[in-house]
């Protein structure tokens, strides 16, 4: 499903993110000096068990308080767009999670709290964000695992393309809890080992990772368009993808085409999270569909930030463009699945624009092709 | 006589996939897990390592650990008897 925005240019005039490593600017530093936020903790938080890769903001505890200790967080990240101007008719919202408060349902279970619940659906979870930053009762919710961000960005786009948005607000966020580690680690891809992405290594492993973005696009400002969106999915099945790769293509495809015919020097940030078949699959069809194009991916530090990832990196390409330095795909090492994997960072002066493709459960893949003006 | 850790093997597959139409005697002890012979995908295998961890005390450490120990029935014995406290092995 191809938007490509070759009438109105949608622009991205306004983005951030929180990760563990700090705001867009500190978080791209780090992973420019190589830094890992990932560190090895009990996945069932404190009720201990195995010690896996999470890298969680600073002073939060995997076991969610009430209310979430995220929540102070987040309203720090979206300051900047806080207040009634926004879930208007005109100035819409979209709110995208892949977890939105599933940490406070499961701590409702664990403890009878019933103050867990005022976050724990997704419609709760979004509504008290909303009261919260101040915004009116224009908004949507968007999930879709984690290309959950990426339908949020297309969604807003398109508002922004037809004239029905002045500007167009896209948050996204996930905080790791003791739910979804569990669910990640009983499917054994969330292990003792450090991710490494697009590595050919005998074991795959993710890491998890706390997150959260934000972005305004409208038709005018800023430094950075969206010349395309795409999103397929491939319905092959729940955990896995067609094994010749033909869903990471039909949605690359139109984005490829784009960059082809307006002849972009292009760097690629892909999805990445560690596990092998996905990783391979993933970078050679990524070298496939853009020869020659360096591949980055940044799980190996920050971890999986889930349905926030799509959003959360878009934020870091921005940071790195206005950096003029990629950084490289951290805690990876050769022999790596396709030879464009960047491993080091790279400056990225000469690059015109960058694909920022995403993959999720159910064989879900989302692309995005940003230029810097 | 069939082994006994086989025989349970196959007991735990039918009733922890609830395999319709299927017996533990239908299932071959060399017969492939995943992908081709009884077709299991990564749910299925989710749900039969909870299963087997639970049971025999075992760890699995990755999903690469995962497919290798769900090669077969004889696989999946072997990679038990390796890795469990023998005193919770069927006799």
């Amino acid at each position: 499903m191809p938007f490509l925005a070759d009438q109105v240019p949608v622009r991205v005039v306004d983005c951030g993110c929180v990760t563990p490593l700090g705001d867009a600017a500190k978080t791209c530093a780090a992973l420019l000096r190589g830094e890992r936020a990932l560190q090895r903790i009990p996945v069932a938080g404190g009720e201990g068990g195995d010690r896996v890769p999470m890298a969680m903001l600073p002073g939060r505890a995997l076991d969610e308080t009430s209310p979430p200790a995220w929540g102070a967080v987040v309203k720090k990240l979206f300051a900047p767009v806080s207040g009634p101007a926004w879930g208007t008719a005109r100035r819409p919202i979209f709110i995208t999670s892949s977890n939105f408060g599933v940490g406070s349902l499961y701590a409702y279970r664990k403890t009878g709290d019933a103050g867990h619940l005022t976050y724990g659906t997704p419609f709760a979870c979004a509504d008290w964000l909303r009261r919260e930053q101040g915004w009116g009762d224009n908004f949507s919710i968007f999930s879709h695992a984690c290309v959950s961000s990426h339908l949020g960005l297309v969604q807003a786009a398109r508002m922004v393309a037809a004239g029905l948005a002045e500007q167009a607000l896209v948050v996204a966020f996930d905080f790791i809890s003791p739910f979804v580690a569990g669910g990640f680690h009983a499917l054994k891809i969330l292990n003792a080992d450090f991710p490494s992405p697009y590595m050919n290594r005998a074991t795959g492993s993710i890491g998890l990772g706390d997150g959260a973005a934000y972005a305004v696009l409208a038709r005018e400002g800023g430094d950075f368009k969206i010349l395309g969106q795409s999103l397929h999915n491939e319905m092959y099945h729940f955990t896995a993808n067609q094994p010749d790769g033909a869903g990471f293509d039909a949605c690359l495809a139109p984005l490829a085409e784009k960059a082809k015919s307006q002849g972009l020097r292009l760097w690629l940030k892909g999805h990445g999270t560690g596990t092998l078949e996905a990783g391979r699959l993933e970078s050679t069809r990524l070298a496939e569909a853009f020869p020659g194009a360096p591949l980055v991916g940044w799980k190996g530090s920050l971890g999986h930030t889930l349905g926030s990832c799509g959003l959360v990196e878009l934020a870091l390409a921005i940071a790195a463009f206005r950096a003029g330095r990629t950084p490289g795909t951290v805690g990876s090492a050769t022999p790596t699945f396709a030879p464009a994997v960047a491993l080091e960072p790279f400056s990225n002066r000469e690059f015109d624009a960058v694909l920022c493709s995403s993959n999720a459960f159910g064989g879900a893949h989302a692309g995005l092709l940003l230029a810097h003006d | 006589m069939a082994d006994p850790l086989t025989f349970r093997l196959k007991n735990i597959i039918v009733e922890t996939l609830h395999l319709e139409g299927i017996k533990p005697e239908d299932i071959k002890d060399d017969e492939p897990l995943m992908g081709s012979g009884l077709a299991l995908d990564s749910i299925d295998a989710l749900e039969l390592v909870v299963k087997l961890e639970k049971e025999f005390g075992i760890k699995i450490g990755s999903s690469e650990e995962s497919r290798q120990a769900l090669s077969s029935v004889t696989g999946l014995a072997a990679f038990i008897r390796q890795r469990a406290d023998q005193s919770r092995l069927p006799s």
